[in-house]
């Protein structure tokens, strides 16, 4: 790890458990001042990794949910027409003045907070196929205008922009030349180790080597449809800990194992697969 | 600086930008990587690579880039872990052994340096006569290609074909894109993808819409103070996944399957089109074009489980192969098996989707046992010809309820 980056950085926090490589990643974005977009199975901790940077460097953190209804233009502002033409119905004070119908986009939020914060724009690949295309002046030149008020709104303090995929749709090449890329490699089974630690620091070592044991032979199962990830098998260890199984039950009974396999399909595959 | 490695990324097939090239100097010029070698591999990948698929192709570039620069030990061991986890050996692994068990069958000996020597032989002839053999043709040489050792035991070089048997046929780019906009009267297949509509309105769209009689009716209500009523517009719900077939025994066919494939992509009132390819029958991986290059596909489980069971199957192909192909689960001569055999996996496609067609271009005309791979598939899908009533029909097959 690079000294320079390494002291003012961010260096993984006591809830979330970043390899090296993620870490550099995030401090390299900061630096260049580019978007950093994160790919990964669901479940690596994608999501977290902008709370987690949010937190370690004392910063603000701006939430924006993509949905597949989501349009760029949301992220930017909204111009709330119709509020207006039911004032203007009953003469409401101020109708002639647009920018009380101007509402600031999450995007916007974060271009026009005073300080610096962290936005993240969750599961970018869920939007439509032109969405990330639509955002590359945003991204990119951190300001946009407002129509309708003839306002250009400009970031104050350029937000710290981490992008989280799915890797549902592939996205255009124009917006990932605009990014630095992270692969979150599905965590080995010492990381995942040192991960359930942080999360439930006495676990008992015979319930979690098992438990893990079985994760891992679920995961390698051909048919399993959906693979479980590193937030599943946390939930199960808590389900498992609160439950107060003994670390023998886990192999043959699988006790709370919806926990872990969410379809029924691949309950089916379990059951038959046996000998876990 | 590190011109070399610009050009060399290139050469191997990465689509490394100027821009994003400058933002590499940017990011040394500010230090970022300090004087490690290590630190200089990471930075350097995340800012010039896009995609996990792209990881091993930048790893070979950076190999042969800063190859000099390994007498630091640890950064050779760790070098050899990155390349170890490429699926390239697992690949070359598995087409070796193909490879073995071909030889065997064909009862050819051949001296493996000799098959070598042969392969290396028609790569530069390629290269000069295609402008560059892909960065894919010349790692995987030793390996897909070494299979042109079965040169004398039948295996078609170029020339035409039509050979329906050939185990394996080396194309010679051959494979048109599908998608090259040639403007075709491709209408009556559209008129039968017309057919493959579901309007829905429940679809989790956003109310965009004015409701005319919604608001005259709320407004009248509401003693003529304007209320405005929007509602959803009414979409296509049809999800299509269209799977082709592509080269060999289909090169007579392409410019049907163009026609087919525009007609899909200008009917664009679909929820999602996605279409993928593949050689012959359906193995482990997918194509994402019709060249069917090694390394340009996706995982038949990623589609299982990324594409639901509401997704409307239109496989594409002639069915027409060797029966190891189908039922061989080394029968894959371009690329992995999966460990499964053709067969295999269409049960899977079966299995998993609710909605199945095969069009068949040249489909035999009823029962036809000669052809041992297309009875036993039109056993297992309905297949249909590829013509434009067989589309038709196709279509509503696809849309009735069972």
């Amino acid at each position: 790890m690079n000294e320079q980056i390494g002291k003012s950085g961010f260096a993984g926090s006591r809830d979330y458990v970043a390899s090296e490589e993620l870490m550099a990643s995030v401090n390299v974005a900061i630096a260049l001042k580019k978007p950093l977009l994160i790919k990964g199975e669901p479940g690596t901790g994608k999501t977290m990794l902008a709370e987690a940077v949010a937190a370690s460097l004392g910063k603000k953190l701006i939430i924006w949910n993509i949905k597949s209804t989501t349009k760029a233009q949301e992220g930017l502002y909204v111009y709330d027409t119709i509020q207006r033409l039911y004032d203007g119905q009953f003469g409401e004070a101020g109708v002639d003045d647009i920018a009380r119908y101007i509402k600031l986009g999450k995007l916007g939020e974060a271009f026009d907070s005073d300080e610096q914060v962290v936005l993240l724009i969750d599961e970018i690949d869920k939007a439509d196929l032109e969405f990330p295309n639509d955002l590359l002046w945003e991204l990119d030149q951190m300001e946009f205008y407002v129509h309708e008020t003839k306002r250009t709104v400009k970031a104050k303090q350029r937000p710290i922009v981490i992008i989280t995929s799915n890797a549902e749709k592939e996205l255009p090449d124009a917006f990932l030349r605009r990014c630095i890329f992270h692969y979150i490699d599905f965590p080995d089974e010492a990381l995942m180790e040192e991960i359930v630690r942080v999360h439930y620091p006495d676990v008992e070592d015979n319930l979690l080597k098992s438990a893990m044991e079985v994760f891992y032979n679920i995961r390698s199962l051909r048919d399993i449809r959906k693979k479980p990830s590193t937030s599943e098998l946390i939930d199960w260890i808590n389900a498992l800990q609160l439950g107060g199984i003994s670390a023998e039950k886990i192999k043959s009974a699988l006790p709370f194992i919806g926990v872990v396999v969410k379809k029924d399909e691949d309950l089916e595959t379990v059951r038959h697969a046996g000998g876990l | 600086m590190f011109t070399k490695f610009f050009h060399s990324l290139r050469s191997k097939g990465l689509h490394v930008t100027l821009g994003e090239f400058l933002t590499l100097q940017d990011a040394l010029s500010q230090n970022l990587c300090g004087s490690s070698l290590t630190q200089f591999y990471y930075v350097a990948r995340m800012i010039l690579v896009k995609s996990e698929t792209d990881y091993d192709k930048f790893d070979m570039a950076f190999e042969e880039c800063f190859k000099a620069a390994e007498h630091e030990g640890e950064i050779t061991s760790q070098m050899m872990r990155w390349l170890d986890k490429s699926d390239l050996q697992e690949l070359a692994d598995e087409e070796a052994r193909a490879q073995l068990n071909e030889l065997e069958d064909l009862q050819v000996h051949m001296d493996k340096e000799e098959v070598e020597q042969k392969f290396k032989e028609r790569l530069r002839d390629q290269d000069s006569e295609h402008n560059g053999g892909s960065f894919w043709i010349g790692s995987m040489g030793k390996t897909s290609f070494g299979n042109s050792g079965g040169n004398v035991g039948g295996l078609r070089v170029g020339g035409k074909t039509g050979h329906q048997s050939a185990f394996a046929v080396i194309g010679e780019r051959k494979y048109r894109d599908f998608r090259d906009d040639r403007v075709l009267d491709n209408r009556q297949f559209q008129m039968a993808f017309r057919k493959l509509r579901q309007f829905s309105s429940r679809l989790d769209i956003p109310e965009t819409e004015l409701d005319i009689n919604g608001t005259v009716d709320k407004t009248c209500n509401n003693g003529g103070c304007l209320q405005i009523v929007m509602q959803k517009p009414r979409k296509n719900a049809v999800k299509l996944l269209l799977l082709m077939d592509s080269g060999g025994t289909m090169i007579p066919y392409s410019s049907l399957l163009n026609d087919l494939f525009q007609a899909v992509h200008k009917s664009n009132h679909y929820k999602d089109v996605k279409s993928y390819y593949f050689h012959n029958c359906i193995y482990s991986k997918l194509y994402k074009t019709p060249e069917c290059e090694n390394g340009d596909w996706i995982d038949t489980d990623w589609m299982f489980r990324n594409l639901d069971s509401d997704y409307k199957v239109l496989i594409v192909g002639d069915a027409a192969m060797a029966p190891e192909e189908l039922y061989s689960d080394t029968g894959n001569y371009r690329g992995p098996n999966g460990g499964l055999s053709g067969w295999e996996w269409l049960h899977l496609v079966k299995k998993h989707y609710k909605k199945i067609v095969w069009l068949n271009p040249k489909m035999a005309p009823g029962h036809a046992p000669w052809r041992e791979a297309e009875t036993a598939v039109k056993g297992l899908f309905p297949m249909y010809k590829l013509t434009a009533d067989g589309l038709n029909q196709a279509m509503v097959k696809l849309m009735v309820n069972k």
